[in-house]
């Protein structure tokens, strides 16, 4: 089994992005952003366009819709000799997905610069400018652009406070359903949603229609890209030689016939369903994250085939590995800022094991096993597994969990159940749907089959509104009033009173941030409708109504990734400790010191690095850390999303904790202008947590979930801690951590010395794994400064 | 200068509280480590361990030259000049310690500090919930954790009241009446052999091991005990000694026997305390003897770890 892994892996052209930016600055853009192999494939781009040059003057959500079935009709298709499961997102495996009708022109700038200039050859060069000719004024990100005026206009672009996005949307589909109707049976739903629209005639008819009219466009055109498929392989077997391969291909031929219009019947029928969809979510709309309860959904079909005799155990192994394959290899073309806070990601698809079921019995079955082998094996940065932790967790599943843990994957990390599912309940959601909960992305949570259609609007640097709080919102380069007018510092007598002034900057930046994204997403809602994403999920084609146009009635919905709440707390306790009790200098001058990067006064900054700091379970600081983080959520609660529905923080990290850094000058808590953040919402800063691990979840814990967000927290262990006669050891702190109602954990488990080894022989490390955020990356493709960062962070040895 | 003093407010003088220990016994432990020590063995591998009153620790590393320190020394032991850099003169140093406040760069510290029962009980009982699940606890180590029986004792009850597992890391070398005294406190003793032989462990840490030994025999009717030394090559891992070792360790029925091969980690310190590293020509036996060591002790019919 490990031999086909490998294999596998030989095969596979990885889109793992390089970071090549760190705000704007540029860190290692010579490397360029991918590796070299990599080509933009522009066949989607292409055959688009011919697309909507054919259907100009119809309704948006049509024109959308046959623009994918003509993608789907005429993009190339290929079967490699080892695949059973068969869908390609481009029209090469080397080829790199790029969404033209989301955004062109850093794109444009991309492969005529020096990080991209391998991705196109002249003449690709040449078609892009051609087919970008089209797309100006149109593509969405043009559109944007023209809209926005005055303060949307000022604030849109990234200057150090928050980083806007839009280059992805999450959400989970109803497979549940799917896998019983088909997608024949959604097709049924739909021309019968439209026969009664005809007798009820509701008051927008037109857009049901029209929107009803676009679904069955497009699940044909599935339907008809898995029969291409299935002609495809038929045509091989019938010229193959070798008995095994022409046995496989007729196997594939079967099942794209069958799957995706009919339900599945096979465990390698919903494994290829189910990609299937997964790819035209892709083809349809730019996407990162993609989650799916794996166990749960395929660990049924497993058992019944096992039962049946139809399937072995190593069989179903090598499906999941082929799986695997698959998704690592599916990727994004990325901005050379984006690369800021998502170094070393190809498309951040997670996937979630364990768990309980809607009535909250625990889900854990023979796939669940499976799963965690097939990640052993394959030792891939994509997917990651996020492991749901609770009460009823077998412990020979957590046993099992740290055997994968231990070879320093970085996953699976831990969600923990007992404060995840009553946070999804205070935002709304009814318990049960609570109960069935996956991740995507990093620590984003989903209701599988929900009209989420999930935007990470944000990167929420919250060092830098502590930063305007302590400059009144004016930038003292430019003189300029950027954040809110908040007091004056030298009025200000306590460190509360600089606490108060941080939750107006917050204030103030999350309503901009609100403002930009709530014209976005009507901007989105008109011009980017997604009638396929639409199709697949509970409810809208029962309304008639596209995905954009409502949505699931819960705040689990737009997250905004907040970065840098340690030092936020850590430079609140260096003020409350060096200004205002052992009173070494004034308020003032301290932010005079700090804005001089700290030259020449090396004493203060000593005073203020050895001022209490978060992670070392000491309530002098763990308290403000406490108001810190409950106060920054409940202040963002107060603006609202276009439904109604509140903003509220995240805590994914991704690399902008090292990324966006970048751009916040020198801190109270000691920190020098430009240096990395913690890494996480609940980490502390690296170096800064002297007392161990325990002392760290204890620090952690005085944060109530039920206040805040989902959280995540890396830790780094020595491998020793956790084998033999440690094992048990490690699984006793896991489930320490459990009932202490933490919400997440992870470990990165490799020492220092291989870290430091492989940034002087990187060519010996070319399969070297490690944990940034809530995704796992190649080590040797970050760049040296993120590389730092991460051996960096405090490694917890043995006592 | 080794002489215990008493501390009339009833404190006990710590060097160390060690979180998330998890070799001083079972599970996830706290440790807390006991300054002064009646022996001196020469591997010793904390040395700011030894004296019975605080000292000063001087990480020259970390020293930026700023010269505070130099200007309130109130002996005059330091002296700061461009070419030597910073020079302490550990003869005239009264230990009065006013230069480590004075020292923002974390290059001067003390080692030792008089805390209350519960001071030490309220950072131990921090990590209860690690404890309940491991089924861990509290460690009292050094030093020499019966140097300071009183306080231990005080230390030992208030935990007990607290519920928690209780384990005593000690030489031993204490009268088998303040040994007694301490037992009804203790779940688990970690008895630190070194040599089984009077005169060789008399050679090597200072003192003899008559008192030790017969305290072995008497606690080990009552109490489980795990046995631990350090491995010494050429001093106590000859397979006569090891012998012996396991004679006691059947007599004594203890539950494993720990042997925890020599390391340098003493050095160091030894020169952030100023002083002479005893014991330069040390040496841990090599992996091979140790898979063999380890060998004869389970065919002996014992648990036994190495390093742990």
């Amino acid at each position: 089994m490990v031999q086909i892994a490998q294999e596998l892996k030989n095969n596979i052209a990885s889109k793992a992005v390089r970071n090549v930016q760190r705000g704007y600055t540029e860190d290692e853009k010579m490397r360029g952003l991918f590796r070299s192999e990599i080509k933009l494939d522009l066949q989607r781009s292409r055959l688009m366009t011919e697309s909507f040059k054919q259907s100009d003057g119809e309704a948006v959500v049509v024109r959308r819709a046959k623009a994918l079935a003509h993608v789907l009709e005429h993009m190339d298709i290929f079967i490699r000799d080892w695949e059973r499961i068969v869908g390609y997102q481009t029209s090469s495996p080397e080829g790199l997905f790029h969404p033209i009708d989301m955004n062109w022109r850093s794109v444009k700038r991309l492969v005529n610069s020096e990080a991209g200039k391998t991705l196109l050859d002249d003449a690709g060069r040449q078609e892009l400018e051609e087919l970008c000719a089209y797309w100006k004024g149109k593509c969405m990100s043009d559109r944007h652009q023209e809209l926005f005026e005055g303060d949307l206009a000022k604030y849109w672009k990234y200057e150090g406070t928050f980083l806007w996005t839009h280059l992805s949307e999450l959400g989970i589909p109803d497979y549940e359903a799917l896998f019983k109707s088909g997608l024949n049976g959604r097709i049924k739903m739909a021309a019968e949603r439209l026969a009664e629209i005809e007798q009820t005639i509701p008051p927008d008819y037109v857009d049901q229609k029209e929107f009803l009219r676009s679904v069955i466009i497009v699940l044909k055109a599935v339907i008809n890209f898995a029969g291409r498929y299935a002609s495809l392989a038929k045509e091989m077997a019938a010229s193959e030689q070798d008995e095994e391969k022409k046995r496989r291909l007729e196997d594939v031929a079967r099942t794209c016939e069958r799957v995706p219009a009919n339900p599945p019947r096979t465990f390698l029928e919903a494994v290829q369903f189910f990609y299937f969809i997964h790819l035209v979510r892709y083809l349809e709309y730019s996407t990162l994250g993609i989650g799916i309860r794996l166990d749960y959904l395929f660990g049924p079909f497993y058992e019944k085939d096992l039962q049946a005799g139809r399937i072995t155990r190593d069989e179903a192994l090598e499906i999941l590995q082929l799986l695997w394959a698959k998704f690592l290899e599916l990727g994004l073309v990325y901005s050379p800022l984006v690369t800021s806070v998502y170094g070393g990601v190809a498309s951040l698809q997670a996937i979630t094991l364990g768990g309980t079921d809607r009535a909250g019995n625990d889900v854990t079955n023979e796939l669940t096993y499976l799963a965690l082998e097939a990640a052993r094996t394959m030792r891939t940065i994509e997917p990651s597994i996020a492991l749901r932790v609770h009460d009823h967790t077998p412990d020979e599943l957590l046993s099992k969990a740290t055997d994968v843990i231990r070879t320093g994957l970085g996953y699976p990390s831990l969600f923990n159940d007992g404060a995840l599912i009553p946070l999804l309940k205070k935002w709304g959601v009814p318990e049960e749907e609570a109960n069935g909960y996956a991740v995507s992305g990093c620590v984003y949570m989903e209701i599988p089959g929900k009209n989420i259609t999930r935007r990470v609007d944000g990167y929420f640097v919250l060092a830098k509104c502590l930063w305007w709080a302590l400059h009144r919102g004016v930038d003292p380069k430019t003189g300029e009033q950027w954040g809110a007018k908040t007091a004056d510092p030298a009025n200000f007598a306590s460190w509360e009173d600089v606490f108060a002034a941080y939750l107006e900057q917050v204030r103030f930046f999350t309503t901009k941030m609100a403002q930009v994204e709530n014209t976005c997403r009507d901007l989105y809602a008109k011009y980017c409708p997604r009638p396929f994403y639409s199709a697949i999920v509970d409810g809208c084609i029962e309304k008639g109504k596209e995905c954009k146009q409502w949505i699931y009635p819960s705040m689990v919905h737009d997250m905004t990734i907040v970065i840098g709440s340690t030092n936020v707390a850590d430079s609140l306790a260096a003020i409350k400790k060096v200004v205002f009790e052992d009173r070494l200098v004034s308020l003032p001058e301290l932010i005079e010191i700090m804005d001089n990067n700290w030259e020449g006064r090396e004493d203060i900054r000593q005073a203020c690095l050895n001022a209490p700091k978060y992670g070392n379970d000491d309530d002098y600081v763990d308290l403000i850390a406490r108001d810190v983080h409950h106060g920054t959520e409940a202040t963002m609660e107060t603006v609202k999303d276009r439904f109604g529905f509140s903003k509220r923080g995240d805590g994914s990290a991704v690399s902008a904790t090292y990324g966006l850094a970048v751009n916040t000058p020198a801190t109270p808590d000691g920190r020098l202008d430009g240096e990395p953040f913690a890494d996480s919402t609940l980490a502390p800063q690296p170096g800064m947590d002297r007392k161990g691990p325990t002392a760290v979840l204890n620090s952690c814990a005085k944060i109530d979930t039920l206040q805040t967000y989902n959280h995540l927290l890396n830790q780094k262990f020595m491998p020793q801690f956790l084998e033999g006669q440690m094992k048990p050891v490690f699984i006793d702190y896991l489930k320490t951590w459990r009932e202490m109602k933490i919400p997440h954990i992870q470990f990165n488990v490799v020492d220092k010395q291989t870290l430091e080894d492989a940034q002087d022989r990187p060519e010996a490390y070319q399969d070297l794994i490690v944990r940034v955020a809530g995704y796992s990356a190649y080590f040797v493709e970050l760049s040296k400064g993120l590389q730092d960062h991460i051996i960096d962070r405090t490694e917890h040895r043995l006592a | 200068m080794n002489l215990p003093k008493s501390n009339d407010n009833g404190e006990g003088l710590v060097f160390n509280i060690q979180r998330f220990s998890i070799h001083d016994g079972p599970g996830i432990r706290t440790t807390v480590f006991m300054k002064g020590c009646p022996l001196n063995c020469h591997w010793c591998s904390n040395p700011e361990s030894q004296d019975f009153f605080p000292n000063l620790m001087v990480r020259d590393m970390n020293c930026r030259q700023c010269g505070a320190c130099e200007k309130i020394c109130p002996e005059g032991a330091i002296t700061l000049t461009r070419e030597a850099g910073r020079k302490i003169e550990r003869g005239k140093c009264s230990q009065c310690l006013v230069c480590i406040d004075a020292c923002i760069y974390n290059s001067l510290n003390v080692c030792g500090k008089y805390m209350t029962v519960g001071e030490v009980l309220d950072e131990v009982l921090k990590d209860r919930a690690f404890y309940r699940n491991s089924g861990g606890g509290m460690t009292i180590s050094g030093g020499e954790a019966l140097l300071q029986w009183e306080f231990v004792m005080r230390l030992l009850r208030a935990g007990k009241r607290q519920e928690l597992h209780t384990a005593l890391d000690t030489s031993g070398y204490a009268t088998w009446q303040t040994v007694e005294k301490l037992l009804p406190f203790v779940d688990l003793i970690l008895w630190d052999i070194k040599h089984l032989d009077s005169r060789e462990h008399k050679k090597m840490t200072g003192v003899g091991n008559h008192m030790i030994l017969e305290n072995i025999q008497k606690a080990s009717k009552t109490k489980t005990i795990w046995l631990r030394m350090p491995l010494i090559a050429g001093f106590n891992d000859s397979d006569t000694h090891l012998a012996k070792l396991i004679d006691l360790a059947k007599e004594a029925a203890v539950e494993k026997i720990s042997l925890l091969p020599y390391h340098e980690g003493g050095k160091s310190k030894c020169e952030q305390l100023g002083r002479t590293y005893p014991f330069p020509a040390g040496k841990a036996p090599n992996d091979e003897r140790i898979e063999s060591i380890k060998g004869m002790i389970e065919k002996a019919g014992m648990r036994v770890s190495i390093g742990v």
